[in-house]
């Protein structure tokens, strides 16, 4: 039996040049897709058809890529969802958040929503599905996994616990097919709200003292610096050395 | 008796021969077409076999005398054979000229089985075991047949005995000889390697030029194959040019892949083509195996993939594309090429780069340089030194191409230096900034040609831009690429690995050198440097002009071995039993010493992961940069060593 | 502690001068109280001091005022009491409360909960299960909504929520944008609520805030929504009033949905097969590592995810995508310890982005010692086999008080 697969796609921007790309998480949604449900599996993007970068998913061997075409600042929700109902999807794959824009990571939420269908976010493996029931490995934090169970229709989404994307080859990138259709635009109110500005970048927090007295903010001052060179310990014996990284993991909180 | 059996016997393996020969090249046909010209090669191969084949093989004497006996005796004795006996000219003169032909042939089989009787472990065994004895058999054979027509011996004599007896003889060396050479046999490589010679793919190679850029895929022409799949995707004169391997494995010897344990061997990859060529498995093959993999499991035809059937990824992922194969083959068979052309079927089609290659492909796409760093970042190395970028100053003598090194806060040591040295001889230079991209180097050895040439034009756009009169490197490999690579999409420049130039500057006196205090030293040969661009003289001349006597490894030069980091072999990373760094250091290590100088950045990194203790490893340009003397206080500020910049 | 009575006369000057900020703080224990009879009821056993000797002592005379024998406790400073008795209007917090607790994360919104929530306002925490966390009243939080929940349950969560702030109608909402919760209940909730929140938020200021946009390139700035998902240190937390915690009820029976995503519980997870990029403590091993088979029982002990160095994965003591370095992964490990390794520079660059890096090396001089925060010299094997053993020893102790003795830890540090 085969699902119908969809996976939602977007248009990425590399985190070190901002040069568009196939996006991380989007591209790990269509892997997870294609070993599911293989050929049959059905990618669509709504936004620009001709942007070069949404070859990149078809390098990952898609004979076709759906675009709902759409100028940029349009809400891509209406579309999708009513694509997604006419079209009689079982199963939408997602990344957790774009690259570019907002990048809220609210769509597969609001797709759910609005579909109707229950939501799994960050899911690392999909385990099986048997008879319309789906047993799906969630990513928790630190590498850890919980395991769910759902009934189909459902919305899913992976973030970067779920396995790696296959690479793009050229060849079928360049010979892959990218279908547009023409679809209603609702302006997405964001586009008049908010304004996008170069990230500033966010210094690490310092270890604020709070000093009441004189003599405290003296202590302050006077205290060495965080940075600089460490610590080092040397002639100690091995004990001692373990007894003050211990102090330092413990501090940290990663040993527990 | 023998006088109608002999020409019978000679015509028969003759027209056999022949056949052989049409379906031979039926064979070499299946190949894509390729722009050769046909009759000119065909002229010109004689003087390519004696001249430039005759050169590779006289690396090794003892061959190349032996080779010159037997194959000289067969050819002369060949003809001479027909004319005589299958012709019946029993002349006296040409019965002594045939006696003379067979005789200098019997000397040299005679060394011929003086080899195999100890066969060195490079050499195929096989039917190869048979040749010596063949050559033998044919060149006594028709000793003793031509002794009546010398008028040494009588007519008739030995009586029928001995005449059945040289009918056999004779009949083994024909069938041999004459038609084994077109029938798969081990003198396939004479009729084969005649061919190869005259269509030979880089016909540049021949008459002391050089060719080792690879050849660009037409990436416009839809109905092109992306590089090799199937061994019928090989133009159809690289199938004619694997078919001339004459399996004496001394790619084999030079491989440090193989050397290393990783699987590949050069001579076996040639032979598993050939075996694609006409199909079967390579369980006849009679050499050494790929490391860790046995013989006898691969198999395949020319319309079948080859990777998985004939040979399996990791075997064309090993090679690190330092050509030495191809330096040392005696039938000047493109390995290298071959390689990239599957690697390219593989990377471009099945997106199947293994280990790191995916990654650091997407990054050369979205970064323009192999390790994802933010392109702003390509000019923190050299924040406090003031250079001079084209974009401001668009007329120069000398364009600084830095490379990725720019991130890699070792080869910012290199950088350095090099500036220090071009500001002490006060050259009129700047650097693209950051308007430079990865010269793509990387990503065309690992088979993507899209985004080398996506990289390749985006740069000789920029270049375009600008006036200067050569472009310097540090890096060899951007050398090679910019050198020889980019012609094929408009960029012709004059292009010198800073070795070069900086013996260029030594020799006008523009630098004013204190004597090197620093120990003894050895010089890496980069592949990229030496072997691609034939650059052996100049670092030399560099060390020299320090003060330096270099101590040479025994492999040096053209036949120096490769630090194990060209080709994207640390990307793709396919395990050996030991590391290829780890072995050329052993090699730097015989020498006793204390340092080793390199001009490239990939060997440094190589080199500098062996682990310690060991030689250190310094780059020619620091060295130099050490050796300067600044003579005017008022250069005194660029002569502070600044802090590193951490990128 | 040594038991020699040591004379503060800072302290006891500050416990004569009411003007002073610390003055509460350093007054001895109350001695006496009237009890709910009437009766004056007196702590005999908070007068005087133990002496040198050992012998209790009792000084009348009043100069012995600011040093009572429980002067360590009593430099714990008293905070001020911040009460809303009659809030104008509610911010809502949704902590994550991992392991029950609040995280510093949680501790960030609470802080920005206050500022938000000003003189008037209630910061209103709803916390979903069963919570272990003492401390909401110094964390900054005015009303606790305690609600029971089980598992992975984020559907009855959101009905939950929505019958919150059908009563409370807090004017904002604020919930960290973590992957331990936060992020999906926050959503969630949003796409319940069908109202736009701010993501990745980490400055509000004056009405408007700014909240990291795509990849990271961009931020997005617009006026603050009601509900915000708040990056980790969005605000610095609460630390100089105390507030009330008062522990309200919703007035409604939530009803409970029929779960649609069924939790089957967690997965056993091997540390040691975590992706490094992920791992948020790494113990990694190189050259000078000579007992393999001690290392990964240390990795096990400590709960650390293994790395390796280049020569380690060359010499095939570990696989390959456990390489760290500029060749290999690039870590984001907060803690990195380093075992026999020198600190080549390509491994160096791969360990940049951890903000913790431990050495243990014989060679004094090495790359990575200059690196490390914390160096111990010495052999790997014998640290390791310390470490171990102190791992286990402090597990055993803590089983009984693990917060005592991380509280003495952060105390030290």
């Amino acid at each position: 039996m085969s699902i119908a697969t969809v996976a939602l796609v977007s248009i990425g921007a590399h985190p070190a040049s901002g040069r568009a790309r196939r996006a991380e998480q989007d591209a790990r949604a269509v892997e997870l897709g294609l070993e599911l449900a293989g050929d049959n599996l059905h990618v669509l993007h709504a936004g620009n058809p001709h942007e070069p970068a949404l070859r990149a998913y078809l390098g990952m061997g898609l004979d076709e890529l759906h675009v709902l075409e759409q100028p940029d600042g349009a809400d891509v929700v209406p579309v999708l969802r009513d694509y997604i109902r006419e079209a009689g999807v079982q199963l939408v794959l997602t990344g957790s958040q774009a690259e570019t824009g907002e990048g809220s990571g609210m769509l597969p939420y609001l797709l759910a929503e609005q579909l109707g269908w229950p939501l799994l976010v960050g899911v690392a493996q999909i385990e099986s599905i048997h008879s319309g029931v789906a047993q799906v490995l969630q990513a928790l934090p630190r590498g850890q996994r919980r395991r769910l169970q759902v009934r189909l229709p459902f919305v899913i989404t992976v973030d970067n616990a779920a396995p790696k994307a296959r690479q793009s080859a050229y060849g079928p990138a360049t010979r892959g097919l990218i279908n547009a259709d023409v679809v209603e635009v609702t302006v997405d109110e964001l586009s008049t709200t908010g304004v996008l500005q170069p990230a500033k970048p966010r210094p690490k927090r310092l270890k604020v003292i709070k000093a009441k007295s004189a003599a405290d903010r003296m202590k302050a001052a006077t205290a060495k610096a965080a940075g600089g060179s460490g610590q080092v310990l040397k002639g100690v014996s091995a004990e001692e050395g373990a007894q003050a990284i211990l102090k330092l993991l413990i501090e940290e909180g990663v040993v527990r | 008796m023998l006088t109608i059996v002999l020409p019978i016997l000679l015509f028969a393996a003759l027209v056999l021969a022949l056949i052989g020969a049409i379906r031979r090249m039926n064979m070499w046909r299946r190949g894509r077409p390729a722009k050769v010209d046909l009759l000119g090669g065909l002229l010109a191969m004689p003087k390519r076999y004696m001249v430039d084949l005759h050169h590779v093989v006289a690396r090794d004497k003892y061959m190349a005398n032996t080779h010159v006996a037997t194959a000289g005796g067969f050819v002369l004795a060949a003809v001479l054979a027909i004319l005589v006996h299958g012709l019946g000219l029993h002349n006296r003169i040409l019965g002594y000229a045939l006696l003379f032909a067979t005789a200098l042939m019997f000397v040299g089989a005679l060394f011929v089985f003086k080899r195999r009787l100890n066969p060195p472990s490079r050499l195929s065994k096989g039917p190869w075991m048979r040749l010596p004895k063949s050559l033998l058999a044919f060149s006594v054979s028709f000793f003793i047949l031509t002794l009546p027509v010398a008028g040494l011996l009588p007519e008739g004599f030995g009586g029928w005995v001995l005449a059945a007896i040289l009918a056999v003889g004779v009949l083994w060396g024909v069938s041999e000889l004459f038609f084994g050479m077109t029938w798969g046999g081990p003198m396939n490589h004479a009729f084969a390697g005649a061919l190869h010679l005259a269509w030979h793919r880089r016909a540049e190679r021949f008459g002391g030029g050089r060719s080792t850029g690879l050849k660009p895929l037409d990436l416009n022409d839809r109905a092109a194959p992306l590089g090799v799949e199937k061994p019928e995707d090989f133009t159809w004169n690289q199938l004619l040019g694997f078919d001339a391997c004459v399996q004496c494995g001394k790619c084999e010897a030079a491989c440090p892949a193989f050397a290393a344990g990783q699987p590949l061997n050069p001579k076996k990859l040639i032979q598993d083509m050939v075996v694609g060529l006409a199909g079967g498995t390579d369980a006849h093959f009679a050499g050494s195996p790929y490391p860790g993999k046995p013989i006898g499991e691969h198999g395949g035809n020319p319309h079948q993939p080859i990777v998985n059937g004939l040979v399996d990824a990791d075997t064309l992922w090993s090679c690190t594309t330092c050509r030495a194969c191809v330096e040392e083959c005696p039938m000047m068979i493109e390995h290298v090429d071959a390689i990239v052309d599957m690697r390219r079927f593989l990377t471009l089609e099945k997106g199947a780069t293994p280990n790191n290659g995916a990654q650091v492909l997407d990054n050369l796409i979205a970064t323009d340089n192999p390790g994802g760093f933010a392109p702003g970042g390509r000019m923190n190395w050299a924040a406090d030194l003031n250079l001079d970028l084209m974009r401001d100053k668009p007329s120069v003598d000398v364009l600084f191409w830095v490379g990725d090194g720019a991130f890699d806060m070792r080869n910012q040591r290199t950088l350095r230096a090099f500036v220090k040295v071009l500001k002490a001889a006060r050259i009129n230079f700047a650097v693209l900034g950051l308007e430079e991209r990865d010269s793509g180097d990387v990503a065309r050895r690992l088979g993507d040609e899209a985004t080398f040439q996506a990289l390749a034009t985006r740069n000789i756009q920029t270049l375009a831009q600008y006036r200067f009169t050569r472009i310097v490197t540090c890096d060899p490999h951007s050398f090679h690429v910019l050198k020889n690579e980019y012609g094929a999409f408009g960029g012709d420049y004059l292009v010198q690995h800073h070795s070069t130039y900086m013996a260029e500057l030594i020799d006008a006196g523009l630098l004013n050198l204190a004597a090197d205090t620093g120990g003894s030293v050895t010089y890496h040969d980069p592949c990229y440097l030496g072997r691609y661009n034939g650059e052996y003289e100049a670092p030399r001349a560099v060390l020299r002009a320090l003060g330096i006597e270099v101590k040479e490894m025994q492999r040096s030069g053209f036949r120096s071995r490769c630090c194990g980091g060209g080709g994207g072999a640390p990307i793709t990373d396919i395990p050996g039993k030991q590391r290829i760094p780890d072995m050329r250091m052993d090699d730097i290590r015989e020498t006793g010493a204390e340092r080793v100088a390199v001009g490239c950045p990939q060997c440094t990194v190589m080199l500098e992961g062996v682990v310690e203790p060991r030689p250190l490893i310094k780059d020619i340009a620091e060295l130099v940069a050490e050796a300067l003397i600044e003579d005017a206080p008022s250069t005194r500020s660029t002569r502070r060593e600044a802090p590193e910049v951490i990128a | 502690m040594s038991d020699i009575i040591r004379r503060d006369p800072r302290a006891e000057w500050i416990a004569r001068n009411r003007l002073h900020p610390l003055h509460a703080a350093m007054q001895p224990h109350q001695l006496s109280w009237m009890g709910p009879n009437g009766v004056l009821r007196k702590n005999v056993h908070g007068v005087g001091f133990i002496g040198p000797n050992g012998i209790k002592r009792i000084d009348r005379s009043g100069v012995q005022q600011g040093g009572s024998s429980k002067r360590a406790a009593s430099t714990q400073e008293q905070r001020v009491l911040h009460q809303v008795p009659a809030p104008a209007f509610y911010i809502g917090v949704v902590p994550d409360m991992v392991g029950g607790r609040l995280s510093s994360h949680d501790r960030d919104l609470l802080g920005l909960a206050r500022q938000l929530a000003g003189s008037d306002g209630a910061v209103l925490a709803v916390v979903f299960g069963e919570s272990k966390e003492t401390a909401f009243a110094t964390a900054g939080v005015d009303r606790l909504l305690l609600l029971d929940s089980e598992g992975y349950a984020p559907e009855q969560q959101v009905l939950e929520l929505r019958a919150v702030d059908n009563q409370f109608a807090p004017r904002h909402w604020l919930l960290p944008d973590s992957r331990s919760g936060g992020a999906e209940l926050g959503r969630r909730f949003a796409a319940s609520l069908g109202e736009r929140p701010a993501t990745r938020v980490w400055q509000v200021k004056d009405g408007a805030c700014v909240g990291r946009a795509g990849a990271g390139l961009q931020d997005v700035a617009q006026p603050l929504p009601r509900l915000i998902l708040a990056a980790a240190e969005c605000a610095e937390p609460v630390s100089e009033t105390r507030h009330e915690a008062l522990e309200v009820q919703l007035s409604t029976a939530i009803a409970s949905c029929l779960p649609r995503i069924e939790d089957l519980g967690a997965v056993a997870v091997d540390p040691a097969a975590i992706p490094m990029a992920e791992a948020e403590f790494i113990l990694s091993g190189g050259n000078g590592i000579k007992d393999w088979g001690l290392f990964h029982k240390a990795a096990v002990a400590l709960g650390a995810t293994e790395g390796a160095s280049r020569v380690a994965v060359d010499d095939g003591f570990m696989a390959r995508e456990r390489q760290v370095g500029a060749s290999g992964v690039w870590v984001t490990a907060r803690v990195y310890v380093a075992v026999g390794i020198s600190g080549a520079i390509q491994h160096l660059q791969g360990i940049g982005a951890c903000d913790k890096v431990v050495a243990i090396n014989l060679d004094p001089g090495c790359d990575m010692i200059k690196r490390a925060d914390l160096s111990v010299i010495g052999d790997g094997t014998a640290v390791l086999e310390a470490l171990i053993v102190a791992v286990d020893n402090w597990r055993n102790a803590s089983s009984g008080g693990a917060g005592l003795l991380a509280n003495q830890a952060t105390r030290s540090a």
